[in-house]
């Protein structure tokens, strides 16, 4: 069972932690810029109001930047807004966090639903895929898990069955800061070092 | 019989008659252009009486045996319910009217009713029957968010 569990990331660091996923704060923009698609072919079905880009899809937008190679998205009718966007095959999202680093999620797939119910909006990035998707933060941290959901509103992450993978740990494990020099002067003793090779 | 009395019997009036032919299957063929050209499609069964696109411009060549050459064209689509779904503009394009398709290798545009909506690109397909609109390069897309349609409170 895929149970959806809360973690902090570093970006919620700066954050107030929000006590719902649809947040109505000031430290939100009152208004959003554009959103720009990029890519080398489309198909659009004028009918339908369904596009399709294909080849090195690129997404620029004010919160995060996505690369894939195939989106598709509902085109929405006047007054109306985008709803559904699917992007597939090697999704990257880099997003910047309010320290100022780049983050970076990839997945298989990305799945954005955009809805409003009952005066509540909802706005969400969910990140699933085989392998399992994962999200580095600036420092290196990873989190892996099997789906790994952003809300865009409140700029919360939730992950399910995750793992979390520190570079702190890597880098300054205890066998590393108490290594001998590479290359110890001869006849020096280093007590609890292991023999030079 | 020499030479010169095969080409003035023969030849000649031969010749005359292959060009005088031509020249008539030339002139059976629609030729010329038109000033603010229309075609309309209707939707099927139950909904035949309601538009499902119009594609116009501003002139049309009509050429022998090719497609029109359709100049400042315009491709708009609509819903059941007559509200536009899509408008596609150009500088021109042919347009197919046995295949029911419109192409280009040009520029064209994209966009919703209220341009919230706007998509750019060079060379598509249009294809009438099933209205799809295939961009073959460098597509993009802009997505607006205005006051009404922003989630922002």
């Amino acid at each position: 069972m895929n149970r959806l569990w809360p973690i902090l990331l570093l970006l919620l660091g700066a954050l107030p932690a929000p006590a719902q996923t649809n947040v109505t704060t000031a430290t939100l923009p009152t208004a959003r810029g554009p959103t720009l698609i990029s890519a080398r072919t489309g198909d659009f079905d004028l009918n339908a109001r369904e596009a399709v880009y294909r080849g090195h899809v690129r997404v620029d937008d004010p919160q995060m930047q996505l690369t894939c190679e195939q989106l598709s998205a509902d085109m929405p009718q006047e007054g109306g807004h985008v709803s559904h966007i699917v992007a597939e095959t090697n999704v990257v999202i880099d997003f910047m966090d309010n320290k100022g680093l780049t983050n970076r999620a990839t997945g298989d797939k990305a799945v954005y639903i955009y809805s409003v119910q009952g005066g509540v909006t909802n706005e969400t990035v969910t990140l699933t895929g085989d392998p399992q998707p994962q999200m580095e933060d600036g420092q290196g941290n990873t989190i892996v898990g099997d789906v790994i959901v952003w809300d865009r509103l409140s700029n919360h992450w939730t992950a399910s069955n995750f793992k979390i993978i520190y570079r702190h740990s890597l880098i300054n494990s205890p066998a590393a800061t108490n290594a001998a020099p590479a290359n110890p002067p001869p006849g020096t003793n280093q007590p609890g070092a292991p023999p030079a090779r | 019989m020499n030479a010169r009395r095969v080409i003035t019997r023969f030849l000649l009036p031969a010749g005359a008659v292959a060009l005088a032919a031509a020249l008539a299957a030339v002139r059976a063929q629609p030729t010329g252009h038109a000033l603010d050209f229309t075609t309309t499609q209707y939707f099927e069964p139950p909904h035949q009486q309601q538009v499902k696109s119009i594609l116009s411009g501003a002139e049309a060549v009509a050429r022998p045996g090719q497609p029109y050459l359709i100049h400042q064209f315009r491709l708009q689509t609509f819903d059941v319910n007559g509200r536009t779904n899509m408008i596609v503009t150009g500088p021109e394009c042919f347009y197919n009217e046995k295949a029911c398709t419109a192409s280009s290798a040009g520029p064209l545009e994209v966009q919703n009713g209220d341009g919230s909506f706007h998509v750019a690109g060079d060379g598509f397909l249009w294809r009438q029957t099933n209205s799809l609109l295939t961009i073959s390069n460098n597509v993009r897309t802009v997505i607006k968010y205005g006051a009404k349609m922003t989630a922002w409170p």
